[in-house]
């Protein structure tokens, strides 16, 4: 049985199939140079004739091949033609042995043969012979062409004269019938008569195209199967002259004539353009005896069926199988194209070898992409690849495998490029591409390629993860663990010998990243612009305030970039948000961004990710080391050993809030420590400034503490600038005094700061809160009825002494009061530490590192209560403060040089202290200077406030734990009210008695009884109005020191001239006085009341502006 | 009785594929994704003229040894296939194509499930 020819197509029946091969021990190199060139000989225009013949080549053709060679001559050995080499003479007797050898073999057949020697010279090569040709080398055989042709030539001489013969034999009876070469053993009793006749040039005329030759004879053999076959490729022949094999199509019309001629014959039945061709009647007779295209398939079917009924005609069913599925491509009937091909699979042939197998299923696949089945194709191919490596065979061609799975690919839709699987979810055959990808990683490790199969692995574990199970994942990432131990993957491209170019397989499933977020730089740490006083850089961009179209430009150019800085040579953080998809730990190491832009060192991490976890942040670190705009692009792991370098741009579903950021020159880094604790307390975040550090500190209120700031430089640049401001967060205390305060001269002369030097900075923080006390603790004491406006009434230094037992229960009742030690009040503040130095600072930038101070105030004293006595003089009065001790120590409290009052815990006291009257008017009224207080209510608060401060700083009030002996302040700013600041004000009229000449205020005026004594009541206006005319009437009286006043003293007193005194208008800045006099009758203690007349115009002003002092008069006895 | 049963997207990737000897599924995804060849032809050679009253059962798509492959394309271009064991005389083309039409039915079953995703994989209990 013979070997089935799979590139058999229908036009090789018009062939003459001419064996070529070597003879002796001829390099391959050489044999196929001159193969080569004697193949290049297909087609040959004989002489006399004006038709073609084609010639077809093979070096390996096996003479079983030749038995059906009666039925179709194509497959007959016609001619042979030797290569061998020879170098001496002595030889060549041996070589021509072999070439007869040779001759004999496909001896039955042959025509002709022709012998090539190459390399003798000499006395041989001299002797012309017909049948051998000698060249002196293979380079030197410019006639090899030449030599071939008349070998053609030759051919047809013998062929054309057995045709003859025939035509003229007019009984055909004589002619030796053909036999199917099975016959030949069982006679099928088939009609072998009609049958063979006229086979065997048959097909030789069939391939000078005489194709209404081949229909009569057709009517003479009827249903003869070979012949149907042979009339199908005569029709094929004749239809498609550009040839069904496809790729020899070119190669069989290179005649100039053929073209047109091939356009007419696409219209069957047309006559010729070429009007004066005698041949037209030969040309309608061919179009009417051809088969049309649909006949042929037909005829090709009949045919195939006739040849299925015999088992021994497998070769030819096959071929004819494989001839119609190529004219059926062409006619792009695929359907029944693959019904052929499907019958093609069926027919079993003897037991084939393994490569025969591996021939007919990459034929089979081959002929499947030809009519567009590429799954079948793919299919088909994976089955050679796998017969490449059968258990049966001794050395599996892995190589060859390799390269054929590798040619499936297309068919699974599977592309070896990681980036197509990154649009959207994977949609593809997951199973058989899987299985197709786990063949090609044990193909190419089983090639020795250990680095191609680590990017199939790669490639398998990150396109098909969603596909894998968890049995498999792990065993997949298992082998590649092995794998990569002896060959790391890497982020080169692979290049196949054969050219194919594997892309890198970047990781960007393990883990998979979802968000990828710049982290700006601690807010310590963050620059700042010094805000320049011209502010070019706003009215440059636009002199429209908004445009929405610039601004939405504009909006789309910064989606990618980011309004922060990092700082050259500090380290910047990016957060990647990952999961780990794998059911196991995922280990990765070496994960590092990459970057672009600016020269960046990244910090590479290692990290761990817990089995199928959830989210989890890592953050990736750098250093900038150059400056300019840095666009972090992406990525880089190593996982299993491979490395990734994973590009955001290609990660799908990822979220980004842009990756372009600017780094700015170098900054120095200051480090802040302080003399006190830290405190875990942080202020609320409502404070805006975000705070590195808190420091917490409590006090008493009232108290005073230094603050030590030790300021480091611990960057790599000078610290040339600083500023510190603070801010004190809203509270709803109120302040009294500077909270902090401090000098920053001393610690800038220190400056420039190099790195690792260390400066001091105080600070002094006062908590003075306020010492007032709600309402109900002015309860406590009001039993004393104390008026404001009054006489000096009693002892002005009066002390109510409380028990403690007695007030404890008070503040048990009513718990939460001010009074309780639980009751603390916090204050916070904010220290900004604005630094700058090196190249930074150049370009305008700045730190701000903010110390977030937290002071926890204790209440000291508190004052329940405060008014005020009128003193002796009206100048001074006496003010009076109930002081409560809110601490849990013994305390004291004084004012000024006063002596000091002990409080136990608890314990309230009341303190008179005695103080000039304030002339407020006096000092500048700054509020009133500052037009954009509008408010008057506002004004006046600021007033009092001034006021406060100036009262505050005239008493002086302190306390002092005794046990710590520090003294404190204290501050009565809170509780001065309107009516006591009124009183505590020097009336806009200032009213002065003079007592003969002498100012009256609180000593008593002496005088003789009897002596007319001058009174003159004076009046300087201070206030902005003009004030008067008032009445004033003098009553004297006399104080018994027990309650009583006794009014009637008409017998003791007179008054010389009217007891009743008037003053004109006074106007501002003005003076007035009267004079009146009086005479004492006797001797004693008398008062004077001087009272104003309630007429007009005094109702109008405040009462305490006519506060006139009492007059106290010591008459004496008169002098003898 | 069939011996394996896919349901194919229209962008030619399995939905739902299911055999009944389990031991060798490859097999059959192999043969249902080959026969994604003819099916596609057979779409083709119908044409688009054919559309609305296009015959949905696209017939034997090929014959294997042991079994033949049937075909089923919806209007949306999902397509059913079919693997019965050729030795099962008792499945003629009627059987064949009410098994498709049941096949049809619980598709649109699951097309309605709110909670399934088209284009998912589709989740069998059974």
């Amino acid at each position: 049985m013979s070997v089935p020819d799979y590139m058999q197509c229908a036009e090789d029946h018009q062939t003459l199939l001419v064996v070529v091969q070597p003879v002796g021990i001829v390099s391959e190199e050489n044999f196929f140079r001159i193969y080569k060139r004697i193949s290049s000989v297909s087609q040959i225009s004989v002489r006399d004739s004006q038709r073609a013949l084609y010639i077809r080549y093979r070096h390996h053709y096996p003479p079983e091949n030749s038995e059906w060679g009666d039925f179709q001559t194509h497959r007959k050995v016609v001619g042979l033609i030797t290569i061998t080499d020879c170098f001496s003479a002595k030889d060549w007797p041996q070589i021509f042995e072999k070439f007869h050898v040779q001759k004999e073999i496909y001896g039955s057949t042959l025509y002709d043969s022709r012998l090539f020697v190459f390399g003798l010279q000499g006395e041989i090569a001299e002797q012309p012979r017909t049948d051998v040709a000698f060249y002196p080398s293979y380079e030197d055989c410019a006639t090899v062409e030449k030599r071939i042709e008349d070998f053609v030539e030759s051919l047809f001489i013998v062929l054309e004269s057995k045709r003859l013969d025939r035509a003229t034999d007019k009984s055909g009876d004589k002619i030796p019938l053909l036999c199917v070469p099975f016959e030949k053993k069982d006679f099928v009793g088939l009609d072998t008569d009609r049958r063979s006749k006229w086979e065997g040039s048959l097909q030789w005329w069939r391939g000078k195209g005489a194709v209404h030759w081949v229909s009569d004879f057709l009517k003479l053999s009827g249903t003869d199967f070979a012949a149907l076959e042979g009339l199908c490729s005569a029709s094929v022949i004749y239809h498609y002259p550009g040839g069904t094999g496809g790729k020899a199509g070119a190669r069989r019309f290179p005649g100039s004539a053929l073209p047109a001629e091939a356009a007419n014959r696409h219209r069957p039945g047309a006559l010729t353009t070429n009007g004066i061709n005698a041949d037209t009647s030969t040309e309608i007779g061919r179009a009417k005896n051809c088969l049309s295209p649909e006949d042929i398939i037909e005829k090709y079917k009949e045919a195939i069926s006739y040849y299925s009924k015999y088992k021994n005609a497998g070769v030819i069913e096959l071929e004819a199988c494989v001839k119609a599925v190529r004219v059926l491509a062409i006619q792009k009937r695929s359907m029944e194209a693959s019904e052929f091909l499907q019958n093609a699979v069926y027919i079993n042939l003897r037991q084939l070898s393994e490569e025969e197998k591996i021939q007919r299923y990459s034929i089979l696949s081959e002929l499947y992409e030809l009519i567009g089945f590429h799954r079948k194709s793919a299919f088909f191919k994976r089955v050679a690849a796998m017969q490449c490596v059968a258990p049966s065979i001794s050395e599996p061609g892995w190589r060859a495998c390799y390269k054929l799975l590798l040619e499936t690919l297309p068919g699974y839709s599977l592309s070896l490029d990681p980036q197509d699987f990154n649009k959207g979810t994977h949609r593809g055959w997951a199973a058989v591409q899987m299985r197709l990808l786990h063949e090609l990683v044990y193909a190419s490790r089983r090639m020795g390629n250990p680095a191609l199969s680590v990017r199939h692995l790669s490639f398998l574990l990150q396109t098909m993860l969603d596909f894998l199970s968890d049995q498999e994942k792990k065993d997949v990432t298992q082998s590649l663990e092995n794998y990569t131990s002896k060959c790391p993957g890497t982020m080169e491209l692979l290049t196949l010998p054969d050219g194919l170019t594997l892309p890198p397989v970047p990781f960007t499933k393990l883990p998979i990243v979802r968000r990828v977020k710049l982290l700006d730089l601690p807010a310590s740490l963050r620059p700042q612009k010094m805000k320049s006083s011209l502010g070019p850089s706003v009215s440059a961009k636009s002199p429209f305030i908004y445009s929405p179209i610039i601004a939405h430009s504009r909006g789309e150019e910064r989606s990618k970039k980011i309004d922060f800085q990092w700082v050259q040579g500090d380290v910047c953080e990016v957060q990647l948000m990952v999961y780990n998809p794998m059911p196991f730990e995922l280990r990765v190491e070496n994960m590092g961004l990459l970057t672009s832009g600016v020269e960046f060192e990244s910090l590479p991490a290692a990290l761990s990710l817990p089995a199928e976890s959830g989210l989890y942040p890592v953050t990736l670190v750098g250093v900038p080391q150059t400056t300019g705009t840095i666009t972090v692009s992406g990525y880089h792991t190593t996982v299993f050993g491979v490395f990734s370098d994973c590009l955001l741009d290609s990660l799908p579903g990822i979220k980004t809030s842009g990756s372009t950021v600017e780094v700015i020159p170098a900054l120095p880094r200051l480090q802040i420590s302080t003399s006190l604790p830290r405190s875990a307390h942080s202020l609320q975040p409502s404070s805006g400034d975000e705070i590195s550090t808190n420091v917490s500190v409590q006090l008493y209120n009232g108290e005073t503490q230094q603050l030590v700031v030790r300021l480091e430089n611990i960057g790599m640049e000078p610290l040339e600038k600083l500023e510190v401001t603070s801010k004190i967060l809203t509270t709803k205390e109120k302040l009294y005094g500077d909270f902090l305060s401090w000098k920053l001269e001393d610690t800038l002369a220190q400056f420039p700061l190099q790195p690792g030097k260390v400066a001091t900075f105080t600070i002094s923080i006062k908590v003075k809160l306020d010492f007032s006390c709600q309402e109900n603790l002015l309860q406590d004491l009001s039993d004393d009825g104390i008026s404001v406006s009054g006489f000096p009434l009693c002892s002005p230094f009066r002390q109510v002494v409380r028990p403690r037992v007695e007030s404890k229960p008070v503040n048990a009742a009513e718990g939460g009061r001010p009074g309780e030690p639980c009751h603390v009040k916090t204050l916070e503040a904010v220290l900004n530490f604005k630094y700058s130095g090196g190249p930074g600072h150049v370009e305008g930038y700045y730190r701000n590192l903010a110390l977030g101070l937290h002071v926890e105030v204790e209440p000291s004293v508190f004052f329940t209560r405060v008014s005020t006595l009128p003193a002796t003089s009206t100048r001074q009065c006496h003010l009076l403060l109930d002081v409560f001790n809110a601490t849990e120590h013994e305390l004291s409290v004084g004012a000024r040089s006063d002596e000091e009052l002990i409080l136990h815990a608890g314990e309230c006291q009341r303190m008179a202290i005695q103080v000039d009257k304030f002339n407020f008017e006096s000092f500048p009224e700054s509020p009133a200077d500052k037009g954009q207080f509008a408010n008057s209510k506002h004004l006046e608060e600021e007033r009092q406030e001034a006021r406060g401060l100036e009262i505050n700083s005239k008493l002086d009030i302190h306390w002092t734990i005794i046990s710590f002996s520090q003294t404190r302040g204290a501050s009565v700013e809170g509780l001065l009210n309107q009516l006591v600041l009124e009183h505590l004000q020097l009336a806009p009229l200032l009213w002065d008695v003079l007592v003969d000449g002498q100012p009256c205020d609180c000593q008593a005026a002496a005088c003789r009884v009897g002596d007319p004594v001058r009174l003159e009541v004076r009046l300087t206006n201070r206030s902005p109005r003009s004030v008067g005319p008032f009445a004033l009437s003098v009553v004297p009286f006399q104080d018994h020191q027990n309650g009583v006043h006794s009014y009637d003293l008409r017998h003791a007193v007179s008054f010389v001239g009217s007891g009743t005194f008037y003053l004109d208008k006074v106007q501002p800045s003005g003076q007035a006085a009267c004079l009146g006099a009086l005479l004492f009758l006797y001797t004693g203690d008398f008062f004077l009341h001087i009272r104003f007349h309630e007429d007009g115009p005094s109702k109008e002003l405040p009462p305490s502006w006519f506060c006139l002092p009492s007059v106290h008069v010591r008459a004496l006895e008169a002098q003898a | 009785m069939a011996v394996c049963v896919a349901v194919i997207a229209k962008e030619n990737y399995p939905l739902y594929i299911r055999s009944i000897p389990t031991e060798n599924e490859l097999k059959f995804h192999y043969m249902v994704h080959t026969s994604l060849d003819v099916v596609d032809e057979k779409i083709s050679a119908m044409g688009k003229a054919l559309v609305d009253q296009r015959e949905l059962y696209l017939g034997l798509l090929y014959p294997t040894e042991d079994y033949k492959v049937y075909g089923y394309v919806t209007n949306s271009k999902v397509k059913f296939v079919m693997v019965v064991d050729s030795s099962n005389t008792a499945l003629r083309d009627n059987e064949i194509r009410s098994m498709f039409r049941k096949l049809h039915n619980s598709y649109t079953d699951v097309m309605c499930n709110p909670f399934y995703n088209p284009g998912d994989r589709i989740q069998s209990r059974r």
